[in-house]
């Protein structure tokens, strides 16, 4: 089943045409990672699925995205609304410095105005249970976010994007700045994941696109050159754009 | 710019072009030697075994490359072909040394008919040079034209096997020797025809089913 579909999707920034045409069909409940080389548009192309680009300014898009089947772009739409239901997470771990890290996990469910302390207690037990990082904090949950190491760091920012209960998590990069075995858990933990979100994953490493992805797509110059089960695209791209790319062959 | 990759695909390619040379030698030389009666069991046995060495070390260096590089869409059919292609290589000299030693067991056999042998061996020597030609060129269209070569030698070798057991041919220690060796030229043209086959996958990422 289709969980989101980009329609003849573009994207400007001041003018400069980044996405291109792309339309796509990301699967519910599996992992879709987009890969391309630096300025391709693979970051942009993830914004637009929960309404971030429009938030830079001179930013444009024209096309739709449907999330199950409804244009998340309608007027009638919240923006907000979309982002609670798509959450994202970001290349540098990014918890805020100043907040607990138990108010890390809070802070959104505050936010979207839930007042239970006994549900939003819960609610951040279980989101750091599913990032296999309560066992490590549950007994310094009150000291600042920023005391944790780097892959820990990353790892409740996912606690965090996870706590609102979202449908979709888009990743962007978020294994660039962590060692190899902060990244292994990490991508073991979006492989759990997949059981119950769908998963959309922005990635230079080629490798981790083919470790964890299900479907791949692979961008150039802003338009969608290939697109396919990832299987296929590493053993038998049909493009020879993709060839190129993904066996380094490229410029 | 030359990918670190690419100096380590050159060298497997380098391996399997080796390969090709000495296997399609061993299996030349040992067909001349068994309808001229010489004996050359310990030169093609010397040969048999450089080809297996060579394949033990393109086996290493595929699985190092794979290791060091994680190659992906065509450098990993060409990396996972090449172990295939050497296994057939490697056979080639086998079932040459296996060809040499039918001699040694039949002794003489200078009086029996080896015409369907030398037909078959033509026919079987083609195919090596056709498989080792389409790696080569990575000639797609010549790697299949082996397929229907191997069927005519398959069937060479049923009917004169049907022609032993119907008792046409009346000399025994022709036909079991002729038996032997028309074998191991079946079992080689099979290897030339897979090897065509890996040469489809290379390029194309066809799996040809097996037969």
């Amino acid at each position: 089943m289709d969980k989101i579909e980009a329609k003849d999707l573009n994207a400007w920034y001041d003018g400069n045409h980044v996405v291109k045409n792309v339309s796509l069909r990301i699967k519910s409940n599996q992992i879709t990672a987009v890969i391309g080389p630096s300025g391709c548009g693979k970051s942009t192309l993830i914004r637009c699925f929960n309404r971030m680009h429009e938030l830079i300014p001179g930013a444009k898009v024209s096309g739709k995205v449907l999330l199950d089947g409804e244009d998340i772009y309608d007027d009638s739409v919240d923006p907000v609304d979309i982002r609670r239901k798509i959450g994202m997470v970001f290349q540098k771990p990014n918890p805020f410095p100043t907040m607990s890290i138990f108010d890390n996990v809070a802070i959104g469910l505050k936010l979207n105005g839930v007042k239970d302390k006994k549900k939003i207690r819960e609610m951040v037990e279980r989101s750091l249970k599913m990032v296999a990082l309560w066992d490590q904090v549950k007994d310094r949950l009150n000291d600042s976010g920023a005391s944790l190491s780097g892959g820990q760091q990353q790892r409740l920012c996912i606690a965090r994007a996870l706590a609102v209960e979202p449908e979709v998590l888009l990743l962007d990069e978020p294994c660039s700045a962590l060692d190899p075995n902060a990244t292994s858990k990490i991508e073991e933990l979006i492989v759990k994941l997949k059981e119950n979100y769908t998963i959309v994953i922005v990635t230079h490493n080629m490798q981790q696109a083919a470790r964890i992805s299900d479907f791949t797509a692979f961008m150039y110059l802003g338009e969608l050159i290939e697109y396919g089960e990832t299987s296929r695209i590493f053993k038998q791209p049909e493009k020879e754009l993709t060839e190129k790319y993904i066996t380094g062959r490229f410029g | 710019m030359v990918r670190l990759l690419d100096l380590g695909i050159e060298k497997l390619n380098n391996m399997i072009l080796d390969m090709a040379e000495l296997s399609t030698k061993a299996v030349t030389t040992a067909i001349q030697a068994y309808t001229e009666g010489k004996d050359v069991r310990k030169e093609i046995f010397e040969w048999s075994e450089k080809l297996r060495f060579i394949q033990d070390e393109v086996s290493e260096l595929a699985v190092e490359l794979i290791a060091r590089y994680q190659p992906v869409a065509s450098d990993l059919r060409f990396i996972k072909s090449s172990m295939e292609i050497t296994y057939g290589l490697s056979r080639f000299g086998r079932y040459a040394y296996d060809i040499t030693t039918v001699l040694s067991m039949f002794g003489d056999l200078s009086k029996c008919d080896h015409s369907t042998i030398i037909k078959m061996a033509d026919k079987v020597k083609v195919m090596i040079c056709k498989s080792i030609e389409a790696f080569i060129k990575r000639d797609v269209e010549l790697a299949r034209t082996l397929s229907n070569m191997d069927d005519e030698v398959d069937n060479m070798y049923k009917e004169y096997v049907k022609r032993i057991i119907e008792n046409k041919e009346s000399n025994l220690r022709c036909s079991v020797s002729a038996t032997l060796i028309l074998r191991y030229l079946e079992r080689i043209a099979d290897h030339a025809n897979s090897i065509g086959d890996k040469v489809i996958y290379i390029i194309t990422g066809e799996s040809v089913p097996r037969k």
